[in-house]
């Protein structure tokens, strides 16, 4: 065996280093990071940051060279793709990771934080979410995916003399690595029928006559480890206790671009490795959409904490980006469109939200519902962006979240079933439980009078107000021309079925 | 086990065997058997074999028996010890070059088969991890006091 192995001659693979640009380009950024932190140690301080987001700004050039390019790019026998679906969703992890360097910017500076690190781990972990978007492969896809998350649950402790930051970080260290086992477990069920690790051959073996048990076990099993990641009912406990803990830039991260990152491995899993099997994906995706949206939502109505509040919502905005999915062999590529549509405007407007709380919270220092109150006599310009994030999270035009709400609804329609069309009307009854916990928020801080009556006003930073410009610019542009959306997210995992 | 056909040939879509016992049950049922199936068996296994240990040991404790087991010494002090953090700082380093060193035996088994593109390869790869020991090093992770 040995010999044989040895024999063979070695055929280094071709590597098409224009499509590994954003890649390394990222890499680079984060080793310079640390370079830079070990050589200067605190005197860093003062430039890290903004050259982290001068790191992601770079990573955004190669991206828009392939965009232009876009021809499809196929490396390491198909494990690897560069394709539209993996661009867009790169841009979007990119572009969130440097809004959440500018939501970080003023609030790890101010505390009591490592701060070299924190960005380093920041570019790490985004480097684990480019990599996945093109991910093909079982093994590539758990590789970024341990690299995306390893760095957050160091994130995620980052107030490391705050108790509640240790038990977010812990909690989402012990649920991450209980998911990767029920995931792996899975994907040891799929390399077991196809004897490949690549999702087109799996998508082969798996998309026979007949659904076997074992079949039926890994699909299952991989769709509840991910399931996990995305923070879907019923395995969402993690979740608010997580994301309360956390420093609110981080919970933002973790909101977006994590959950992201799950629906993306989510994605090409369903689109492209059990595509033909809808009988076994498309009963388990439905029972955790439908549960997702409505728990959540009930949830989201009785909590104290905006944290806790966004957290909840959070969990019912994953059961609606899984609810195309959940009928996604009826409908084929449209599902993908669908989530990444929807993908797109949560990251917009939830990114914005979470800059709003961050900003509001540098005066009350509190995140409960009650600090919210009577925020537009001391901040009129936060509130009316606050507004439009929690109208367009409720899906009210001309905010961006009423397109995204309308794809996920049409792809419901479209797909002319019964479970379809049940699913639909689960999704639009819960659009209006949302409007009711998004519209109170919205209340408390129109009508109600500030606590203590306190007036004096917040001080917003530079960084803040950028991160807020570019999330509020993109949420109202995406509602009032929802084509820019269509025209990005019209990708296909399908067609690439050859590749 | 003739009762159980489509257990028996590990295939539940079999269009033979539309019922289970007297129930009829569907194919979408049928298939997410399997889970509710595997779900109850790990249940059993792990609570079957408790449970049956439980009921067949045998019971007669004494204070020496009681003891806490501690590799075969009496156990001294509190049950509540704290180790010192250092040896943790070192252990993540000593897997820091075990893993360097897993990826790195079967490259120099073969250094010449993979030319420059592996001597490339590989040296990225060490340099990154040795920016990992530089790391430790400045921040003073080294130093035992």
């Amino acid at each position: 065996m040995i010999a044989q192995v040895l024999a063979q001659a070695f055929e280094s693979p071709t590597i098409d280093y224009h499509a590994l640009a954003p890649e390394i380009v990222l890499v680079s950024f984060a080793a310079l990071l640390i370079l830079l932190d070990v050589v200067l140690l605190e005197k860093g301080r003062t430039f890290i940051s903004a050259l982290a987001g001068i790191g992601l700004l770079a990573t955004m050039l190669p991206i828009l060279t392939l965009a232009i390019d876009g021809t499809d790019r196929v490396m390491f026998g198909g494990a690897y793709v560069v394709d539209d679906f993996s661009l867009v969703m790169k841009a979007m992890f990119v572009l969130s990771g440097y809004v959440v360097v500018l939501l970080s910017t003023n609030y790890i500076a101010e505390g009591d934080y490592w701060e070299n690190e924190y960005y380093g781990l920041l570019l790490a972990s985004l480097t684990g979410m480019v990599m996945i978007s093109s991910a093909r492969d079982l093994i590539s896809i758990f590789v970024a995916l341990e690299l995306l998350s390893i760095p957050v649950y160091m994130m995620a402790t980052w107030r490391k003399r705050d108790i509640r930051s240790n038990e977010a970080g812990l909690k989402y260290y012990l649920m991450g690595v209980f998911a990767s086992a029920v995931m792996l477990y899975g994907m040891s069920m799929l390399y077991g029928t196809a004897g490949s690790t690549l999702l087109v051959d799996i998508g082969e073996a798996v998309g026979g006559e007949e659904t076997t048990s074992i079949v039926t076990l890994a699909v299952i099993f991989t769709i509840i480890g991910f399931a996990f990641k995305v923070s879907a009912v019923p395995f969402h406990y993690w979740a608010p206790d997580t994301y309360e803990g956390a420093p609110t830039p981080v919970t933002a991260y973790l909101s977006v671009a994590s959950k992201a990152a799950g629906f993306v491995a989510l994605l090409q899993l369903v689109m492209v490795g059990f595509y033909a099997r809808d009988d076994v994906y498309e009963p388990v995706l439905w029972i955790l959409a439908a549960a997702s949206m409505t728990v959540g939502n009930l949830l989201a109505l009785r909590q104290e904490n905006v944290v806790r509040m966004m957290a909840y919502s959070g969990v019912a905005q994953a059961g609606f980006m899984l609810a195309p999915l959940a009928v996604a062999g009826k409908i084929g590529d449209d599902a993908v469109v669908a989530t990444v549509t929807y993908l797109l405007i949560y990251a917009a407007m939830n990114l914005g939200a979470f800059a709003v709380i961050i900003a509001l919270a540098r005066k009350t220092g509190s995140a409960t519902l009650d600090s919210f109150n009577g925020a537009f006599h001391y901040a009129p310009g936060l509130t009316v962006v606050m507004t439009m994030f929690l109208f367009s999270l409720a899906g009210i035009p001309p905010f961006g979240g009423w397109f995204a709400k309308f794809a996920v609804l049409a792809a419901l329609i479209d797909a002319n079933t019964a479970a379809g069309v049940v699913l639909a009307v689960v999704a639009a009854v819960n659009s209006v439980i949302a409007l009711y916990y998004y519209g109170g928020l919205a209340r408390r801080m129109w009508a109600e009078e500030a606590p203590d009556g306190d007036l004096t006003p917040v001080r917003v930073p530079v960084s803040l107000v950028a991160a807020l410009g570019l999330a509020a610019g993109l949420t109202l542009l995406f509602g009032v021309f929802p084509n820019l959306v269509s025209e990005v997210s019209d990708v296909s995992l399908i067609s690439t079925l050859g590749g | 086990m003739s009762s159980w056909p489509w257990l028996q040939s590990g295939r539940i879509g079999d269009p033979q065997t539309p019922s289970l016992g007297s129930l009829a049950v569907s194919d979408f049922l049928r298939s997410y058997l399997t889970v509710a199936i595997f779900g109850a068996v790990a249940l059993l296994l792990a609570g079957g074999i408790l449970s049956l240990g439980r009921l067949i040991r045998p019971s007669h404790g004494n204070a020496e028996k009681l003891l806490t087991y501690e590799s075969g010494v009496d156990p001294t002090g509190d049950m509540w010890s704290q180790s010192n953090i250092r040896y943790y700082v070192f252990a993540l380093l000593f897997v820091m070059f075990d893993v360097e060193a897993v990826f790195l035996f079967p490259w120099a088994t073969r250094l010449e088969a993979y030319g420059v593109f592996g001597l490339v390869e590989m040296g990225i790869f060490i340099l990154i991890l040795l920016l990992g020991l530089v790391y430790a090093w400045r921040k003073g992770m080294l130093r035992w006091v």
